[in-house]
């Protein structure tokens, strides 16, 4: 009655209304972002006056932006990689290992997840200020390197619980050694989760901004880091732009995700 | 050769030996440890031990004792900023609950194509850029923006209405980005609710106001409360979105912390703040792994 | 006699205090088909596991042709296993399965490739090279695993209840499988199953495993004919289980008294008691009913008689607590079986009779 959608009667419209009027609360914000990429306005009016790329241009054309975005590619990299590798090793361990403390080593390795990303940021940057590892690559990468694991490490480990470690023992019979019949058979098998895991490594660190904001100097900055500094100036126009192009970013990612999911469930 | 070690083997029987290896002259500390030690020395470098010191600044710095935690306590500023925090996130999480419900419950009963395009928004719009959905925030809510214009044009009001620089934005704001983890964390409960027992409490002779009120709350309500529990702890902490459509003079407790340190370099008064919201978050989580266990708690 | 092929020497395995494995020894031959067979629990698969070297076992030895397995890591000891579960590689093809462990010993191209045509010839997928695992069925899929495992030539093939996921008339069919690669590999294979009639089927010999001890090692009539204890009796086949009075014994002959008085004569003595109280074992099918009235064999009436197709299953009421099983097989009948209710006497031959009891 309550979960069939021909049973609910009235209570039918009354919910697909709801669901509407929050599906544009949700969507309308993004669309307004798109479409104040293309104002010709310097000062957000919308409806917008006329259209126009100038604001692409712009940010195209400006080296600061440019910068920012390939600071945050090296990043977003760097993290993926290692969040990958570090996490497949410590996966390996969680799962196939027998030692004493691994249930709640597996808590350990996922409470960055849980912790107000405030707290790290501001306690990273007090160390890292005393190593002089504020403003480097190697200080954003390790920072966000933190946040990235969890996503890493949760794809990776419940992959391979679903992955019968008999399977790996029966290479292992064939003659390779433990780590070749994980290199050549268990790796292999769970890849789509590796894809996944680099995903949202990577997010991770793409779209990131507390703990950035406190590893970041005037010299290195991820885009993040950059947009945060513009909106508390002003609103400019180049902010639209870049958001835009988040945005699809975002999208495109996600429907790689989504392809993954469904390559992993046939 | 990996570390050698006691290992578990049942007989037989469907169970697995998955993972078990030779084993030779066991160890105490169990074998398979060492794959795990980079990721361990990571964390344990860059998080646990930062952590640990900025908590232990909060009693020595600048002199040891508890005065930054009194501080903390009775300034007038300090004690609104937790006021502030604890209000703005209790709001984000009523109404985010109110919204969230009949969203999820939307897509658990939608035609496929509906659910499949709303589902879609939702991920979409989660997966967007925290700062870019600010942003958009910011353009809406502006004295000049889009909405005040429009109710102004409606004659609905006929001055701008306050919208930005107070808790009335920030709450606004919070409330789009948790809604989609509170649409997320009800569908596992939604889809392992069984539409026989609609039925059957219908045969029962109950409306569907009763059978809503009286099968299909009660039901939710783990998953209701699980989601819950998790937005407020989300909301706890949130430094972005608060201190953007906030203003200076609405600070929570995430940004009085970032603000300590860095225009004020006051570590102490951080510190302590910082285990203020380190103790809630942690304790909160407890209480959530407790009655929901660690998969309810890590949902979302 | 030169020292066996594989010795299992007194070994042991203990899991926080209960003894999965408890002083296991057996010797097995160059070709032999060694079942290990009982109930789940009993340290069959756990023994299998330390041949394989997957479990480290507590105490004991195993040697292979007169040297120690445990010193050589899992991936030397050039052992097969088929598995419970289906463990091919699912990202590789059949061939590919099949060639991997070649590929591992980097053996050269055209060797694995003749190598991987005569496992398909053998387990008879020729036809199915090119396919993933996902794309097979149970059977098939067990068929590529055991390809798998005898394609690098192993020593010892394991198997560990490999055909449990199957159904029953799968089963049948890859039992004739296994039965014929052994024949035309020779490989010695050690097989664990908890099903009494697979290893019936499938052994030379079968050591049945009971609280991680062997209770007994012979071929399938062995155990069935002269089971050494209790378990035994019970495990193979079926069998009443009565308690009864010992008059006389010599040897291990005995005479026992049943309840109306009637003493059963030259009944065999097994090796091992089954506890304090003498129990004599029957086997239902060794009995028969004689019509009622006076003479040899213990009165009773008829309380069920189920026609089974091959025989006549009947319960009869004795002056036992328990009613007895007894089968009669349709060649066997004399005339119209007998009905419920019937006043008959059940016949029995001392040596088909096991008495378990401490002398």
């Amino acid at each position: 009655m309550l979960l069939d959608h021909r049973e609910l009667g009235a209570w039918r419209w009354l919910l697909g209304g709801t669901a509407l009027l929050l599906s544009l609360f949700l969507l309308l914000p993004l669309l307004l972002i798109v479409a104040l990429s293309f104002d010709s306005s310097q000062w957000l009016q919308f409806p917008p006056p006329s259209w126009t790329l100038h604001w692409y241009a712009q940010v195209f054309a400006d080296p600061d932006w440019l910068s920012s975005l390939r600071a945050s590619l090296e990043v977003g990299v760097s993290v993926t990689v290692l969040s990958v590798g570090i996490g497949l090793c410590a996966s390996f361990a969680l799962v196939r290992g027998r030692f004493r403390g691994r249930a709640f080593l597996r808590a350990f390795f996922v409470t960055p997840m849980i912790l107000p990303s405030v707290v790290l940021a501001v306690a990273l940057y007090g160390v890292f200020l005393r190593l002089h590892l504020n403003g480097t690559l190697a200080g954003f990468v390790l920072a966000h390197l933190v946040l990235a694991l969890p996503f890493s490490i949760i794809p990776i480990t419940s992959a391979l619980e679903q992955f019968d470690g008999a399977v790996e023992d029966a290479a292992v019979l064939c003659g390779a050694t433990r780590w070749q019949a994980r290199l050549r058979i268990t790796v292999p098998a769970i890849s789509l989760a590796l894809v996944s895991a680099a995903i949202f490594s990577f997010l991770a660190s793409w779209d990131e901004v507390v703990v950035a904001i406190f590893m970041a100097s005037p010299g290195l900055q991820t885009l993040p880091v950059r947009i945060w500094g513009e909106l508390r100036q002003n609103l400019s126009p180049d902010i639209a732009v870049v958001s835009t192009l988040l945005v699809l970013g975002s999208a495109v990612l996600m429907g790689l995700a989504a392809m993954v999911r469904r390559g992993a469930s046939s | 050769m990996p570390a050698p070690g006691a290992i578990a083997v049942r007989e037989a029987q469907g169970t697995g030996l998955a993972g078990a290896r030779p084993a030779r002259g066991a160890r105490g500390r169990g074998e398979g440890f060492a794959p795990a030690v980079p990721a361990l020395a990571l964390l344990l470098c860059c998080f646990a031990l930062p952590v640990l010191a900025l908590l232990l600044r909060s009693l020595l710095d600048p002199r040891p004792g508890l005065e930054n935690y009194a501080a903390l306590l009775a300034t007038g500023t300090y004690y609104r900023v937790l006021a502030n925090t604890f209000l703005v996130a209790g709001t984000v999480t009523a109404v985010t609950v109110l919204l969230g419900l009949p969203l999820a419950w939307f897509l658990a009963v939608a035609p496929a194509f509906w659910a499949r395009l709303v589902f879609g928004i939702v991920v979409l719009s989660m997966w967007t850029n925290l700062l870019a959905r600010t942003y958009a925030w910011m353009v809406l809510l502006q004295s000049t923006g889009v909405i005040n214009r429009a109710l102004i044009a409606l004659g609905l009001v006929s001055a701008p209405l306050p919208l930005i620089d107070n808790l009335t934005g920030v709450t606004i704001g919070m409330v789009y980005i948790m809604l989609p983890f509170m649409v997320l964390s009800l569908r596992m409960p939604l889809a392992a609710l069984d539409r026989e027992t609609f039925r059957a409490a219908a045969l029962c002779g109950a409306s569907r106001w009763q059978a809503f009120w009286r099968v299909f709350l009660p039901l939710l309500m783990p998953g209701l409360a699980s989601g819950a529990l998790m937005i407020f702890v989300m909301a706890l902490g949130y430094y972005i979105t608060p201190s953007l459509l906030g203003g200076t003079s609405n600070m929570m407790l995430a940004e009085l912390i970032a603000q300590l340190v860095q225009s004020l370099l006051q570590w102490g008064v951080a510190g302590a703040a910082a285990f203020v919201l380190l103790a809630i978050t942690l304790s909160l989580y407890a209480v959530q792994v407790r009655l929901f266990g660690v998969r309810g708690a890590a949902g979302g | 006699m030169s020292a066996p092929f594989l010795s299992i020497a007194r070994i042991a395995k203990s899991y926080a205090g209960t003894k999965a494995v408890d002083e296991v020894s057996l010797d097995i031959a160059e070709g032999e088909f060694v079942t290990f067979l009982g109930p789940s629990g009993s340290g069959k698969s756990t023994t299998l596991y330390i041949i394989a070297g997957f479990v480290e076992p507590s105490a004991g030895e195993v040697l292979l042709g007169g040297r120690s397995l445990l010193a050589v890591p899992p991936h030397q000891r050039g052992i097969g296993m088929v598995f419970q579960r289906y463990t091919l590689f699912p990202h590789l093809s059949v061939a590919e399965n099949i060639a991997f462990p070649l590929r591992v010993r980097r053996r050269p191209r055209a060797e694995i490739a003749d190598k991987v045509d005569e496992m398909l010839r053998l387990v008879r997928l020729e036809g199915m090279r090119g396919r993933r695992p996902g794309q097979l069925s149970g059977g098939q899929q067990q068929r590529v695993a055991l390809a798998r495992a005898l394609a690098y030539d192993p020593r010892i093939l394991l198997m560990d209840e490999p055909l449990s996921a199957l159904d029953k008339k799968l089963r049948e069919e890859i039992q004739g499988e296994i039965r014929r690669v052994h024949v035309e590999t020779g490989v010695t294979v050690l097989y664990v199953t908890h099903d009494q009639e697979e290893a019936l089927r499938l052994s030379d010999r079968i050591a049945l495993f009971n609280h991680g001890r062997i209770e007994q090692v012979g071929d399938g009539r062995d155990l069935y004919e002269r089971p050494a204890s209790a378990f035994v009796a019970g495990f193979i086949g079926n069998s009443n289980f009565l308690p009864v009075r010992v008059v006389a014994a010599a040897g291990r002959h005995a005479v026992v008294s049943c309840p109306d008085g009637f003493e059963l004569r030259g009944v065999r003595v097994a090796a091992r008691p089954a506890g304090a109280e003498p129990t004599l074992m029957l086997r239902p099918e060794r009995l028969w009913l004689a019509p009622g009235g006076a003479g040899e064999g213990i009165a009773g009436t008829v309380v069920d008689a189920a026609f089974l197709g091959d025989c006549i299953a009947y319960r009869v009421r004795t002056g036992w607590a328990q009613d007895l099983a007894v089968r009669t097989p349709l060649a066997a009948l004399g005339g119209a079986p007998a009905g419920v209710g019937q006043e008959v006497r059940v016949c029995c031959e001392g040596r088909h009779a096991f008495l378990f009891a401490a002398l």
